[in-house]
């Protein structure tokens, strides 16, 4: 892990939970329930700064494991499609961490700083 | 709906939890909550600042722990399955803190109390069942909860699912029922991860499927988000593993999910797990409400189940009264007037009598009267063992306690103020504060142990928490970076706290160059020292561990250790859990017991004179006591010679002489190159001024410029002036200066009729931020009613100014008691005091200085001889000689390069030797350590009596040989058998060859082995030179004019550099020429002038002007110093007549040359 190339839109429900996803361009659907939880991060090799009362995400963030299907049939791919998604407690942004292969089992880490 | 955290640890959970009660207790009622538990681990370290913080923020608050379990299964004395938090139920009159109390000391009772112990903190599973009852009631009174850190919820992880029913069965099967809850938590980390969902709803299933009650907590560490990157140093920190190895392990939390979230955020929680567990609202509702009720049983009241704030006091019965106590104490105040005031009579005694009826009814009122017959035993006690002991502080304010003997101060005769000390506003125990003999101390706790009963006693302890140094140290460890490197900048860090960090980098010079490379820190490779300093002042103040108080002693009643959880400590004692502050508020009464070495040396010193002189008419004789005519001396000194020092009036003329002369070397208080200089100024002539010396020589006073108005009135050299009439007797006794508290509480009291026990409260204010102006407006209102606003201001300008550094008299008071006695020893039996000061070391010079006040009062000082010398110091009566009948001091075998402890044991245990076979065979000294005992001269007079011809260095030459060559199995003496006494062949028939050595180099040997120049003063074999050089000693300078240049030499003995007004350092380097000391100071060109010989040098010539301070006080201002131990750097050309070489007795080396020992000769380390 490290720097994330890919920014992703999210819009989420009332409760936090994501909705849509804007995946390559196309807005995707959530489908299934998705599953959160939490990840530490190594945050005294990725930060250079950790200041008393720096607030949330230091140590941890967040992961969403989202299951898409595209709203409008124009890729080629139809499967639904797995991604682990982070969300940034301080800022709020979402960032790709992980694409699954058809199956979750297989997860494909993006290239780093790509 | 609100939410109860019951699973919480603070700050006080030692490198564990982040936060402060304070801020957690804030923190839970601004959200709503009504109740928060504080569970800290291991011990109940921050319960007592928890109630406060609770009560402050209007919550209730819950007691309880986080302990370590010993398993049932391995090795009961090392091995633990997992961790529980017990928590005591609330009100029941104390059952449920009672129990929690002694499960605690149950966990620590099998610790040895010293760091890095092999046996863990723990309790025994059967312990804790045992404890969750009530042993009268048999009634629950704890509870426990099993969650993710105990054994069952240690084995969720995996698929082994049998494990952790079998281990919850278990628990069941232990446990009474109804003490038994299942905590349920959730930090969200990784499915399948510890402290995820999943481990909760396992958890939960299992509480469902057995019927035990499940709870929701969130084991929390810090109040918020923020905190979580802290609780990753500490637990660095607690394991001493860096973040990457602990991230690799992994042993950090998963994630950083453990803070004090709301009650919204409890419930979502709540409705994850649930969903997880495919419950429905119900089963929610039931979660939350078990937690609510547990909550609600386990609220303290803090006055009925924890007795806050009311004091207890050791029973009646075993201070031996069967009356009330206040009877008793009025009848003890009765029979002390009589000791105390023996002819008091008239106005004296009216007045004598006022001021007792009026401190018995404010101790009467308060229910204090136990506390001071408490005190007044444990005085008795100390008394009783043969020990010193003396009250100090404000506890010297109070007749009652100089009537009962606590204190050795008479209050009304030197102006002292009870509500100093105690007032009926205050409803804590006050202070005092015993003094005893330091070498003493350790016995002193085992018999208050003994007296009171181990149930009534335990020691106090003291939270030490991170400062800077410590905090980067441990910062730099987390981060994994170079010790060494770490370490270098760590010794950098002085006197800020570890929070001003990153303010401390622009502001102070020494660290320049490191805040030089935290700047270019994001350009080069050292990235991690910017995150260095964010994590050092992340740890600032945190609890790292408890420890021993230096002087507390808590004396409660039978109850004690219901009240206060204890461990054992590094003496072996048991030591509370609680420090100082908690004192107050559980109403526990600490007993400061400090060990002062004066006390030590002033004992020793009393015993030496009873034992020269076992007879009342001897001493007498021997310290030219007083006789009255047709008397037998006086009543301080009993029949068989032993003086009562306490008894000794402090009238002795010949006392405050010596005092005056400045020659106060070893006296308490009153022996630094300062107060010599002061004592010079002021030329003491009664206690009085003693006490305002002591008081005036304070860094505040000092460096506002009171002492200077205060000589110039007191010697008439300027008119005495007082901001009004009215406060002229409250000013006199200091000539129109504020020097005491006790001032500031009349001022006020004259000024604006409050009172003294309200003038107290308004002192405590002054400088205090919040409060001062409240109190600036009521004296300017009250005050202006009867005086001037010109006085009005100036009067309050005073206060504001000196309240808050002005000294309590009563301090001054107790203080100046030591120092009288002390200079009263030296006056009258100055060998025997001497021996004392060197045997306990207790002032703040090396100890040669003492061995050469010795040799300036005349004190022969007798050399290390085998046979006469002993572990301590003694005083001899010599036998023959030019010093024959005279008194001096025998050095002692203690101190001695290289000797070791049971060596000296043995050579005190055997002696008398007859030969240096004798000493090897039954002293066993290793062979280095005899040649040493023979540079020293220890074997001179064994050497003469067997009559060798032969000298010193013939036998260190001997010896020498002998060490190189293999060793010989000794000679065995059986026991019983007494070798046959043929005199010393060895050291008859050793050969003279050598020419005996010289002085210089005998007293070389001395100061390398002993740090102290014994058979001559070390500045003695440069006279030549200094003779020719024209230097003046000590003893002259006090005939010359103010202003006279003169050279003068000697050996450092002290250097100072006190902050100063305007900020240019000063140096005050102090030498001693063997005549006496010469203190000078060197202002900034002459610190120029001398650069690196200002603190570089041992042997110091120096050119200044006599600056005279006083009748008998003479200084210098220099103006350049050279390094005589370098002699070919003196400037003779300069100095010297010019023509001719320089004779060898100028410029041979002197006993310093090649010795290393600075800091033990010179008081100032390399």
């Amino acid at each position: 892990m490290g720097l994330f190339s890919e920014s992703v839109d999210v819009d989420c429900t009332d409760l936090g939970q994501p909705r849509t996803v804007h995946w390559k361009g196309h807005p995707c659907t959530v489908i299934n329930e998705p599953v959160r939880w939490y990840e530490r991060r190594q945050w005294w090799i990725e930060e250079s700064r950790a200041p008393l009362g720096s607030g949330a995400g230091l140590v941890d963030h967040e992961i969403w494991r989202v299951q898409l299907e595209p709203q409008q049939e124009q890729t080629p791919a139809t499967h639904a499609i797995t991604l682990d998604l982070v969300r940034h407690v301080g800022s709020g942004r979402w960032r790709l961490l992980r694409i699954h292969a058809a199956a979750p089992a297989h997860a494909v880490e993006p290239d780093e700083a790509a | 709906m609100s939410f109860t955290h019951l699973h919480v640890s603070t700050a006080f959970s030692a490198h564990y939890g982040v936060s402060w009660p304070e801020e957690l207790a804030q923190t839970a009622a601004a959200d709503g909550a009504t109740a928060l538990a504080c569970t800290d681990r291991d011990g109940l370290y921050g319960t007592v600042k928890h109630l406060k913080a609770c009560m402050d923020a209007g919550i209730d608050p819950i007691a309880g722990v986080d302990l370590a379990v010993f398993d049932d299964d391995g090795d009961h004395r090392t091995q633990v399955a997992g961790r529980v938090v017990v928590l005591a139920h609330g009100n029941n009159n104390g059952a449920g803190y009672r129990a929690l109390c002694r499960l605690v000391s149950d966990a620590h009772a099998r610790t040895s109390g010293k760091a890095g112990g092999a046996v863990p903190v723990a309790v025994t599973r059967g312990e804790l069942a045992s404890r969750t009852l009530d042993p009268t009631t048999l009634k629950p009174v704890l509870t426990v909860l099993l969650g993710p850190d105990s054994d069952v919820g240690r084995a969720m992880g995996g698929r082994k699912y049998l494990r952790p029913r079998t281990l919850f069965k278990q628990w069941i099967d232990a446990m009474p029922p109804g003490t038994l809850v299942a905590e349920t938590v959730t930090h969200l980390s990784a499915p399948g991860e510890p402290l995820s969902t999943a481990h909760a709803v396992r958890m939960l299933k299992l509480a469902l499927e057995y019927n035990i009650p499940a709870i929701l907590s969130n084991a929390v560490r810090y109040c918020a988000q923020d905190g979580a990157a802290t609780a990753d140093v500490l637990d660095s920190a607690r394991t001493l593993k860096s973040l990457p190895e602990l991230s690799t392990a992994p042993m950090l939390q998963p994630t950083g999910q453990g803070w004090l979230k709301n009650a919204h955020q409890m419930l979502q929680l709540g409705k994850e797990i649930m969903n997880a567990a495919g419950q429905g609202k119900a089963d929610l509702n039931k979660l939350l409400a078990n937690t609510e009720a547990l909550a609600d049983k386990c609220r303290i009241d803090p006055v009925l189940d924890m007795g806050w704030k009311k004091p207890v006091v050791p029973e009646a019965s075993i201070l031996g009264i069967d009356c009330d106590p206040m009877i008793e104490l009025t009848q003890r105040c009765e029979a002390g007037i009589t000791k105390r005031f023996p002819s008091i009579s008239g106005e004296t005694e009216k007045q004598m009598r006022s001021r007792l009826v009026h401190e018995l009814g404010i101790i009467g009122r308060l229910g204090f009267a136990s506390y001071f017959l408490t005190v007044a035993e444990v005085s008795r006690m100390i008394l009783e063992m043969g020990v010193r002991v003396a009250a100090r502080g404000s506890g010297a304010s109070s007749l009652v306690n100089y009537l009962i003997e606590i204190s050795q101060v008479d209050p009304i005769r030197h102006d002292l103020i009870f509500e100093r000390f105690l007032s009926g506003r205050r409803s804590t125990l006050p202070d005092i504060d015993l003094d005893v003999e330091s070498a003493e101390r350790h016995n002193v706790y085992r018999e208050i142990f003994d007296r009171f009963g181990a149930q009534r006693v335990t020691l106090m302890s003291m939270q030490n928490g991170y400062r800077a140094r410590g905090a980067v140290r441990d910062a730099g460890m987390a981060l994994g970076m170079d010790e060494g490197e770490v370490s270098d900048i760590a010794k950098q860090l002085w006197r800020f706290s570890a929070r001003k960090f990153r303010e401390a980098l622009v502001e102070k010079p020494e660290l320049r160059d490191f805040a030089g490379r935290v700047e270019r820190g994001g350009l080069e490779e050292n990235q991690q020292l910017d995150l260095l300093v964010d994590l050092t002042e992340r740890l600032d103040r945190l609890p790292r561990h408890i420890s021993m108080h230096p002087c507390g002693v808590i004396l409660g009643d039978a109850t004690l250790l219901d009240r206060t959880p204890v461990q054992p400590s590094g003496l072996g004692l048991p030591m509370s859990q609680f420090d100082k502050h908690d004192m107050d508020p559980m109403g526990m009464l600490k007993l400061d017991v400090l060990g002062v070495r004066m006390q030590s040396a002033m004992a020793f010193a009393v015993r030496e004179v009873i034992r020269l002189h076992p007879s009342k008419a001897e001493v007498v004789a021997a310290g030219k006591h007083p006789v009255e005519p047709g008397g037998k001396g006086p009543d301080y000194i009993a029949a068989d010679g032993r003086i009562d020092l306490n008894a000794v009036p402090f009238d002795d003329e010949p006392t405050y002489e010596l005092i005056r002369s400045t020659h106060t070397l070893g006296c308490f208080q009153i022996e630094s190159p300062g107060q010599r200089e002061l004592i010079g100024k002021m030329a003491p002539r009664e206690f009085n001024d003693l006490i305002i010396d002591i008081s005036l020589f304070r860094p505040g006073p000092m460096k506002s410029d009171m002492v200077r108005p205060f000589l110039e009135h007191r010697h008439g050299f300027a008119p005495e002036i007082y901001p009004h009439p009215d406060l002229k007797p409250v000013l006199q006794e200091t000539h129109g200066v504020t020097v005491f508290h006790e001032q500031i509480l009349k001022t006020f009291h004259v000024m604006t009729g409050c009172g003294l026990a309200r003038a107290d409260e308004f002192r405590r204010a002054l400088g205090d931020e919040i409060h001062e102006p409240g109190v600036e407006t009521y004296f300017r209102r009250e005050a202006i009613k009867k005086y001037s606003p010109e006085v009005v201001d100036k009067v309050w300008g005073t206060l504001k100014a000196f309240g808050s550094f002005g000294f309590c008299k009563a301090h001054g008071a107790a203080f100046a008691v030591p120092t009288y006695q002390s200079a009263w020893l030296k006056t009258h039996h100055p060998e025997a005091f001497l021996a004392g000061l060197w045997e306990h070391d207790p002032g703040m010079y090396p100890k040669r200085l003492l061995v050469a006040e010795a040799r300036r009062l005349g004190i022969p000082i007798l050399p290390l001889d085998i046979n006469r010398s002993h572990a301590q110091y003694r005083v001899e009566r010599i036998q023959d000689g030019s010093d024959r009948g005279k008194l001096g001091i025998r050095l002692s075998l203690t101190g001695i390069y290289g000797l070791s402890g049971a060596e000296l044991k043995r050579i005190v245990a055997g002696q008398p030797f007859d030969s240096l076979a004798d000493l090897r065979a039954r002293g066993r000294v290793s062979k280095p350590n005899i040649k040493r005992l023979a540079q020293l001269g220890a074997f001179d007079s064994l050497h003469k009596d067997s009559g060798g011809k032969a000298n010193r260095a013939d036998l260190v030459q001997h010896l020498q040989a002998l060490q190189s060559s293999p060793a010989r199995k000794p000679t065995d003496v059986i026991e019983g058998q007494l070798s046959f006494a043929l005199g010393d062949v060895e050291l008859r028939n050793l050969a003279p060859e050598l020419p005996e050595p010289s002085m210089v180099e005998n007293v070389r040997a001395e100061l390398d082995l002993m740090a102290v120049d014994v058979s001559q003063h070390l500045m003695d074999s440069h006279r030549p030179l200094l003779d020719k050089l024209g230097v003046t000693t000590a003893d002259k300078l006090l005939g010359l004019r103010n202003g006279t240049e003169v050279l003068v030499a000697g050996v450092r003995i002290a250097t100072q550099t006190p902050p100063m007004r305007g900020g240019r350092r000063v140096v005050f380097i102090s030498i001693d020429d063997g005549t006496g000391c010469v203190d000078s100071v060197f202002f900034h060109e002459a610190q120029e002038e001398s650069g690196p010989l200002l603190f570089g040098t041992r042997l110091l010539l120096i050119r200044g002007t006599t600056r005279r301070t006083g009748p008998k006080g003479i200084s210098l201002s220099a103006s350049k110093a050279w390094d005589l131990g370098q002699p070919e750097t003196l400037p003779y050309t300069d100095l010297l007549p010019a023509g001719g070489g320089m004779p060898a007795e100028y410029t041979h080396q002197g006993p310093l040359h090649g010795i290393s020992r600075n800091l033990a000769i010179t008081g100032l380390g390399s």
